[in-house]
Order: C-alpha cells, then structure tokens, then sequence
C-alpha cells in the first residue's frame, strides 16, 4: 500500500522523505505495522476526523483533564491536545527500550547511592568531583543518608527519539518528579472512545496497571518496623500546573492526596490531619521539588513543605518517592557520562543510545561548541520543560553571539549535542484540516522499588504540533498521542 | 479522611445546594410577579427588593434598584458573594481540593456546570436569559445531587456531603420562607382575609418546589397555616426543615454515634434540635413566626460552626 491511493485522508499528506516517518517509508509505502490502521482511517471522511476531533477535545475539557498556563497574561485552563492517530511500536523494539530504561534505572540507582556514600566513581576518575560538587542538586543532607530499600529513584521519566537512522536515542533522563503519566491512561481511554473500531484488529497492552504497581513499589519501600504502611500522595495544591495527574494518581492509587499544611511531625514521625485527628504516614510519594519539601531543611520560605519532614527521614520514620537529592543524576551533564556509568556499575554495555554530548565545562569541547554552534542543540543542564534550548540552524547570526556570551559566562550550565532529528508521525491538524508530518518523542515511565522494577507498556507519545518544530513539551504547545505496544 | 478534605466536601454540598436555591427563587419570585394579582406584588420594585433580601443584600436606597444590576449582581457578577457564579466556582474548587475523593463521573458534571456558568453571556442574561439560566442551574444541581448518591461510595465522604447539603438546604428554605413572610404581610388585598390567604404562599411553595405537592397533600389552596405546616414539619416533604433535620441527623450519626453522648458535640445538638422539631405544631409556629424564623438559623450556624470545629481543624 502507498501514500496517496486511495486513502482520501491523506491526500494532502506532505511526504518529507529527509525525515524519518514512522508510518511511510522512503518510498512512501506504508510500513507493515501500520497498514491495517491506514486502511481502517481511510474508510473515513476527514469530516468524520472533525467531529471526532471536537468531540475529543470537548471530551478532555468536561472532565477537566487541563493543566494551566502561566506565561500568557493570566493563568488559563488549557486542555493538553489530544490527536487521534496512535503511536504503534512493534514488540521486539518495545522488549529493546523496556530492558534499555531498566538498565538505565537501576544504573542511576546505584551511581546515586555511591555518590551520597563511598563516592567510588569519582575516586576512580571516570567522573570528575566538580561535576557533582558544583551541582545545585546535589544535596550535602543526603550524604551517609540510607534512603528505605536503598532506591532513590523509584519512579523515572525517559525521554526517547528516533533518529533518521531509526534506531531509538535516550536525550533525557527524569528522576526528579517526572509528569505525564496520567495522559497515557487517558489518550487511551479518548481514543477508545472515538475509534473503538480499531483496536480489535490489534493487539495491544493495556496501560491501566501503572497505580497498582506503583503502589507495590511505594509499599516496598516501606520505613522499617512498619506493617502495611499508610501512603499518600503530597500536591503543591490544585493551582500546579499538574494537580489533575496528582489527583488522579492519589485516586487510582486509592490513598490520600494530602498537601503540606495536612501534614505534620511530632517527634520525627510524619502524621496527617484527618477527621478523627492525627493518622500517622510512611510513605510519601511527593510532588513537590527537593527545596520546597522541609521549610527547616532547605528553603526557608517554602510555604508548601512539612516542617521537620527530612528528620523523620533521616531517622527512617518515613520514605520519600523519589529520594530528595536525585535531580543530581538526572542533570543534562551526568547524562554525558550514562555509557560510562552503565559499564561501572553494571559491568554491562548500554543497550540505549546516547546522543553524542559536548560538555563546555571541559577545555576542548566548549573549543568545538563554540566553533560549531550552528550545527548544535545548546541546553542548560539544570532546566526542565523545553525552557532555555537553543537550536543553532534556527538561530540568526546576532543569536549566535549571544548564545556564545551566555556559555561562556558559565560553561559548567550548558551542554550541546548534534542537532537530532526527531521521527516523524502522521498528527491531525486543526488549522488545516488534515494529517500533517510532526515530530514526536516518547517518555516511558519505568518503576524501581525494593528488587521490583517495572516499566509501564506504552508511555507517552508526545508531539510538537507547531509544524517544523522540535520541542515537544506541553508548555510549548506539545500535545500527544495514545502509544500503543503491539504484544506480538 | 483528611481535615481540610472533609471542609471541602461539605462546602461544595453547601455551595451546590446554595446555588440552585438561588436561581429558584429568583426564576418562580420574577416570573410570578408579572402577573400577581395586586398591585405591590405586581411591582418591580417589591420584587427585586425581595429577591434582594433573600441573598442578604439590603440595599438602602430602594428606589433606585434596577432590574438589570439585580439580576447581574444574583447571577453572574463574580465580585458579589452571593452571586450564582460565585457559588459554582466555589463548589468546584472544592471539588477540585477532593478530587481524589469523588468519582469521575461526578467531577465530569460539575466541571460541565462550572464551565456552563462561567461562559454565560452576561447581556444575554441581563436581557432575556433569566429564565433559561436559572432553570438550567436548577437542572445542573439536581445531576450533581443524582451523581453524589449514584456514584459516590454511602461513607464518611457522603455524609459530609449530604450533611452539607442538608444544612444548606433547611438555611435556605428558612431563608426563603422569611423572606415571603415578610412579603406576605406587605402585599395585602385580592383575598378576603389578605395575609392568611396571600397570594406570596403560592409563590413560596413554588419557590421550594413543593406547590403540586402541597395541593396534593391538603386538596386546598395554600395558606399560611399550611404552607408553614408543609415546609416546616412534614417529614415526607423533601424539602422541609424536618426533613433536612432528619438526614442531617443521620449522616452525623455515620461520623459520631454518639456512643459517648458528649452534650456539646455536633451531633448531640443535631440530635436535640431535630427531636424538637419533630414535635413542635404549626400553631406554635405561628404564635410568632419572626422569633421562630431567628431561632432556627440561629441553630443551624450553631451546628455549622460546631461541625467546622468537631471536624474540619484537627
């Protein structure tokens, strides 16, 4: 089957054959995964793709699955865009990135413990001191400190390509607090809805058992001596950009979402205040940022943390998912040095790739960033959500300087790799009214806890609907899509 | 459960049950003075003064009310805090603090509400919108209402809920009931005996839905004596005061069942005032109608507030 005949959806179809797009291949055929799907859509209208599209979008706003957005002049309620053409991922690629990111998980685990204890790697010289010594995230209150279960980073967010070779790159891990996790269940469950037809002529993994595995993972964490440990879920509060996926996970978890002000600790136990007084809590999976956690600890003025919450945790009285202190390891520079934290730890060759990273902390590669610029993605290490990336062939000469001015002020904050090229993936587009070609990554969602580790099948698909561009995150007007793990 | 969750769960109850009075009263009050059968209660000016007054906002200079801004400020001015707006924001950010808490289906509704609320032309309404808006408020809260008791789990959660609406619910019946009283025994004339058989008690009983049934009950038109009986003490009618009392009285008993019999408890108060009530006649009422009228909001913020210290601040 080929682009073009007969399929009357996407006769508008811009073919871009430099890119590498997952449904047609260089010749425009249609790759084998994705026939049955594109014979199913062409059955229908592009008016049929309208009205399903509005009615998807009506949809996410009723049940105000929104996140809000504060650059514009107030904050406003925007749904996170839904498209209606699912991501497909064969099963012996899918098997290649579930093992991949569980290497990388437990990898990250074990660097994390060392640089809070014996800080081996460092002693051996694959990783130089001021790298950890120079990073913000890197928290002196966690040094000698045995997080319970010895697992820091129960939950990680991987961010992946696919790169116009085909294969899969990891460009980001996230094991601060990682988000999105929620949509995947929810593109899910608006795709069911509007195509149902499809799905019988797949088959799929589900993605409903992420909360029971997380709450397994939480309750294997458990502070000592505890039996069947209370857990919660703790929310800045319902004006954070991502208070729907906290609520939502509090609720498929079935424990409470508590905020800091229902918390507090008497004699370095952690207690929540409920209707018939104080309930004690082990275990807390934190939506909150390490500085904001404990007022007496870090940040003085944090008004959403729990006074006394890190003695309760250095005394073992409680767990925090993640461990505080993690963003060390999930900054853009340690990302650098993955193959070589792999192989120390695991004695093992990386079974994801790296994308080629320049440090500008170090002599020779600012000298090839600098002289390089054009061809390079320039990225703070410590920036989370798109902000701060600066795309050289995107850049007038004028920018050029002053993206040079800004590294050198402070080399040790920026990082620059070759200018990937994101896959590409047939997306239904509003304004136009038909499917486009738009870039998309995928952030898996991987699982460690207390020897269980678990990634869940499928993940979010996301998608830079503006067209040509590469940044992907919802706050840069991303959407996404349902992903779909084939299980054969 | 939480502290500051149950304070949310049993505000939104408030704030629903709130809102949908509220558009009531202004929707029957409006549409049944346009052709009263006297002059005072045919007058604009008598009839938003009352609905004026049954949010709690006497305004001074009573010449001067204009329809319009009565309407605006009731129904969709976010400043007042009586406003219909204001009342559904609040109840869904409520919703939005429990979250966790309620069912999918339920948040869905009062989402659609919120967002139906919020994007309702204000001239429209001001203009011609007045009966479609306050209808569909209605409709909206009675879906809430079906949602909380269809999808919710019958626990703690409900009953801080329901408890909620309840309290609510008997205020704003006393509220209202005040407020045609007061109505009542200024528009005189059409009937023989003019305060007994005013016309303000058909109004009231519609105010509260509870016309038909009253015809039904009592196969006579409404008068004061059993309009007061109807609304007040009659368990069977859904929107009495003894039947608020008597579901207030049975999801406290869910929280506190009482097997401590603490006298200055919440539910010890619930307790006593909803045994008074069940026996108390219409005559007494009628002896002094004001005095029993600030009698009974009075006790219902006392249990309010008890509740609020009982509960919401551990």
């Amino acid at each position: 089957m080929k682009l073009n005949d007969s399929n009357p959806i996407f006769s508008s179809y811009q073919n871009n054959t430099s890119l590498y797009d997952e449904i047609f291949d260089q010749d425009k055929n249609v790759r084998p995964t994705y026939k049955k799907i594109i014979e199913l859509y062409s059955g229908h209208s592009i008016n049929d793709f309208v009205s399903l599209n509005e009615k998807a979008k009506a949809s996410f706003f009723n049940q105000g699955i929104t996140f809000q957005v504060y650059s514009e002049e107030k904050a406003q309620e925007k749904i996170f865009p839904f498209d209606l053409f699912p991501r497909i991922i064969e099963a012996k690629e899918w098997n290649t990135i579930e093992k991949g990111v569980i290497q990388r998980s437990k990898a990250l685990n074990e660097f994390l413990w060392d640089i809070y204890h014996e800080k081996s790697i460092i002693k051996d010289g694959i990783i130089p001191m001021d790298l950890i010594s120079s990073s913000v995230n890197y928290l002196r209150q966690m040094i000698d400190l045995d997080p319970p279960g010895g697992v820091y980073n129960h939950i990680s967010g991987t961010d992946l390509i696919k790169h116009s070779d085909g294969k899969y790159y990891v460009l980001e891990d996230n094991i601060r607090c990682p988000s999105g996790v929620s949509y995947v269940i929810c593109n899910r469950n608006a795709l069911k809805r509007a195509l149902f037809g499809v799905f019988n002529h797949y088959e799929i993994h589900s993605v409903t058992n992420y909360a029971e595995n997380l709450l397994d993972i939480m309750e294997s964490v458990k502070p000592k001596g505890v039996d069947v440990p209370n857990c919660v879920v703790i929310t800045p509060g319902i004006y954070n950009s991502a208070y729907y996926e906290h609520s939502y996970l509090a609720k498929t978890l079935g424990i409470e979402l508590v905020e800091g002000r229902d918390l507090f600790v008497e004699k370095d136990f952690v207690y929540m205040k409920t209707i018939s007084g104080p309930e004690k809590v082990d275990v807390i999976y934190r939506r909150i940022d390490d500085t904001f956690l404990d007022p007496l600890e870090f940040r003085e003025d944090s008004a959403i943390g729990i006074p006394g919450l890190f003695a309760a945790y250095k005394r073992g009285n409680v767990s925090i998912v993640n461990a505080p202190g993690t963003g060390v390891a999930d900054d853009k520079a340690i990302y650098t040095y993955m193959p070589e934290i792999i192989k120390y730890y695991l004695n093992e060759k990386p079974i994801l790739n790296n994308v080629q990273t320049y440090h500008c902390s170090r002599k020779d590669d600012l000298k090839y960033v600098l002289e390089n610029i054009g061809k390079l993605v320039v990225k703070p290490v410590d920036e989370a959500g798109g902000y701060g990336i600066s795309i050289g062939n995107r850049l007038t000469k004028n920018e050029i300087e002053s993206v040079k001015k800004v590294i050198l002020e402070n080399p040790r904050k920026y990082i620059a790799q070759p200018i990937m090229s994101l896959s590409v993936h047939a997306t239904y587009i509003d304004e136009s009214q038909s499917f486009e070609q738009r870039h998309v990554d995928l952030r898996t969602f991987t699982l460690l806890g207390a020897g269980k580790a678990f990634v869940l099948k499928g993940g979010l698909t996301r998608v830079a609907l503006k067209k040509g561009n590469l940044i992907v995150n919802s706050s840069q007007g991303g959407g996404s899509k349902d992903t779909w793990v084939l299980k054969k | 459960m939480l502290a500051r969750v149950a304070n949310n769960l049993f505000w939104m109850g408030r704030y629903i049950e709130r809102a949908e009075h509220t558009a009531r009263f202004m929707n029957v009050n409006y549409f049944s003075s346009l052709d009263a059968p006297n002059q005072l209660s045919q007058s604009r000016q008598f009839v938003l003064q009352s609905i004026m007054s049954m949010v709690g906002d006497d305004i001074e200079d009573k010449t001067k009310i204009k329809e319009e801004d009565v309407f605006y400020n009731i129904g969709l001015n976010a400043e007042k805090h009586y406003s219909i707006i204001q009342c559904v924001k609040f109840a869904r950010e409520n919703a939005n603090s429990s979250r966790d808490m309620i069912s999918t289906e339920f948040y869905e509704s009062i989402n659609k509400f919120y967002h139906y609320v919020m994007n309702y032309p204000k001239d429209i309404f001001v203009r011609s919108g007045l009966h479609e808006f306050t209808t569909n408020v209605t409709e909206h809260a009675a879906i809430l209402r079906g949602k909380i008791r269809g999808t919710l789990l019958h626990d703690e959660i409900y009953a801080l809920i329901m408890l909620g609406i309840n309290i609510e619910r008997a205020t704003q019946i006393i509220r209202i009931v005040k407020t045609k009283f007061e109505d009542a025994q200024k528009a005189t004339g059409g009937y023989e005996n003019p305060i007994e058989n005013s016309y303000e008690w058909t109004t009231l009983l519609k105010c509260c839905e509870s016309y038909d049934m009253n015809r039904r009950y009592y196969k006579k038109p409404p008068t004061q004596m059993t309009v007061l009986e109807f609304l007040i003490l009659n368990p069977n009618c859904p929107r009495s005061v003894i039947n608020s009392l008597n579901q207030i009285f049975y999801h406290i008993t869910i929280l506190d069942n009482l097997e401590f019999r603490d006298k200055t408890s919440a539910a010890f108060l619930i307790g006593k005032m909803r045994s008074e009530y069940q026996f108390k006649t219409v005559e007494e009422i009628q002896k002094s109608v004001d005095k029993f009228i600030k009698k009974t909001l009075d006790k219902l913020v006392l249990i309010s507030d008890q509740l609020e210290k009982e509960y919401f601040y551990h």
